[in-house]
């Protein structure tokens, strides 16, 4: 009775949009955490002097830095988005089955869109 | 805990492979996770070659082809056949449904058959959901009206009766529960989509005196708020219901009702 086998489960569950949404949400929810911290050390570090901000500001500067620069952009704006879907969600609407693969696309596709946008920006180029 | 991986004693092994003998043209391969209580040996997948020319649609009629002509060790819950029963809910192709409503031609490649996520397994495709059953009984899921004086029929509006539809469908499955997520990391505390479903069933019955009762005791961090609208419910319910959207209501009635 005891050595009964789990049946598989996340091995074997087919991925929908809306499930992959769901753990992305999770996991930039987490790297957002840590960007707010870093980014929070980084102005503690700008009150101490005027080099530290240099130091970081070549960091960011390498391919490395824009790579998390614009991994940190595209974190917030997933978060922001799915969060507003979530928020649709908790008033009750948007639960028909083509509506949430709808609104899932919407919230994958539009976080690239937001992150070429504030790259853009924010390079002045618009 | 979250588990990703399976215990030890759960690693599915490579398993026989039952060659055709019938020389049709038209084969497909059908994995199907197999386990024998009987000896100590780990599961394994089993790989049949199922003439498709002379079998029916679903993946029900394959089944019973395998078990009919192939292999009659294969165990399986199975009773209606139309959809009406629950029994042979199981997982086809990655995703939970009724074998006996499910196409198999909607299935691209070869068909993986196993049983019902993260459950005990019995054996072969049976899991043990003995844990879901106990949690639909500590709903009460029944009417609970108070007067002792009335004996005659309790009437209904249609607008009231309006609102059981999409939730009294239900025919406890267990496809929505074994394919969420939550329930397969917490199970033992968070309700599960089917049993919320029905919870919210009897929340909304406008003859149930106990309403309020009712949504206190659903009112948990684990048994009500470990669902975080992964929406795997709602895509695997084979009666088309929609088990998110009755736990998002009762999360709204929470939320706005004086309990």
């Amino acid at each position: 009775m005891e050595n009964r086998p789990l049946s598989p489960h996340i091995q074997i569950y087919k991925w929908h949009i809306s499930s992959l949404v769901s753990i992305s949400h999770r996991i930039t929810g987490i790297i957002n955490f840590f960007a707010i911290t870093l980014i929070c050390i980084w102005f503690a570090l700008m009150l101490l002097g005027e080099s530290n901000y240099q130091i970081i500001k070549n960091f960011l500067e390498t391919f490395l830095g824009k790579f998390i620069l614009i991994g940190i952009t595209w974190s917030f704006s997933f978060q922001m988005l799915s969060e507003v879907r979530h928020l649709i969600m908790d008033l009750g609407y948007g639960f028909e089955l083509q509506t949430t693969k709808i609104t899932g696309l919407l919230v994958i596709f539009g976080s690239i869109v937001l992150t070429i946008l504030i790259y853009l920006i924010g390079r002045g180029l618009i | 805990m979250v588990q990703l991986s399976l215990p030890k004693n759960s690693k599915v092994k490579k398993g026989k492979y039952f060659k055709d003998k019938t020389g049709s043209k038209n084969l497909r391969k059908i994995n199907i996770y197999r386990w024998d209580p009987s000896t100590e040996e780990n599961p394994r997948i089993d790989t049949y070659e199922v003439d498709m020319d002379n079998c029916p649609s679903k993946v029900l009629d394959i089944l019973n082809k395998i078990k009919n002509e192939i292999d009659p060790t294969l165990a399986y819950r199975r009773s209606c056949a139309h959809g009406v029963c629950g029994s042979c809910a199981m997982n086809m192709g990655g995703k939970n449904g009724l074998a006996c409503t499910t196409p198999h031609a909607e299935i691209d490649g070869d068909i993986d058959i196993y049983p019902l996520p993260h459950l005990k397994v019995k054996r072969d495709l049976i899991g043990d959901l003995d844990g879901l059953y106990k949690q639909y009984q500590s709903i009460e899921p029944w009417l609970k009206n108070n007067s002792t004086k009335q004996t005659t029929e309790i009437y209904q509006s249609k607008e009231d009766r309006a609102k059981l539809d999409g939730a009294y469908e239900c025919i406890m499955c267990a496809c929505c529960s074994t394919s969420c997520p939550s329930y397969w990391w917490n199970g033992d505390k968070y309700l599960g989509p089917a049993v919320l479903l029905q919870a919210y069933r009897w929340i909304i019955d406008s003859r149930d005196e106990e309403r309020k009762a009712r949504l206190k005791k659903v009112s948990d961090e684990l048994k009500l708020y470990r669902c975080h609208t992964i929406l795997n419910c709602t895509n695997a319910c084979p009666k088309g219901l929609n088990p998110a959207k009755a736990i998002a209501e009762i999360k709204k009635m929470l939320a706005t009702a004086n309990v």
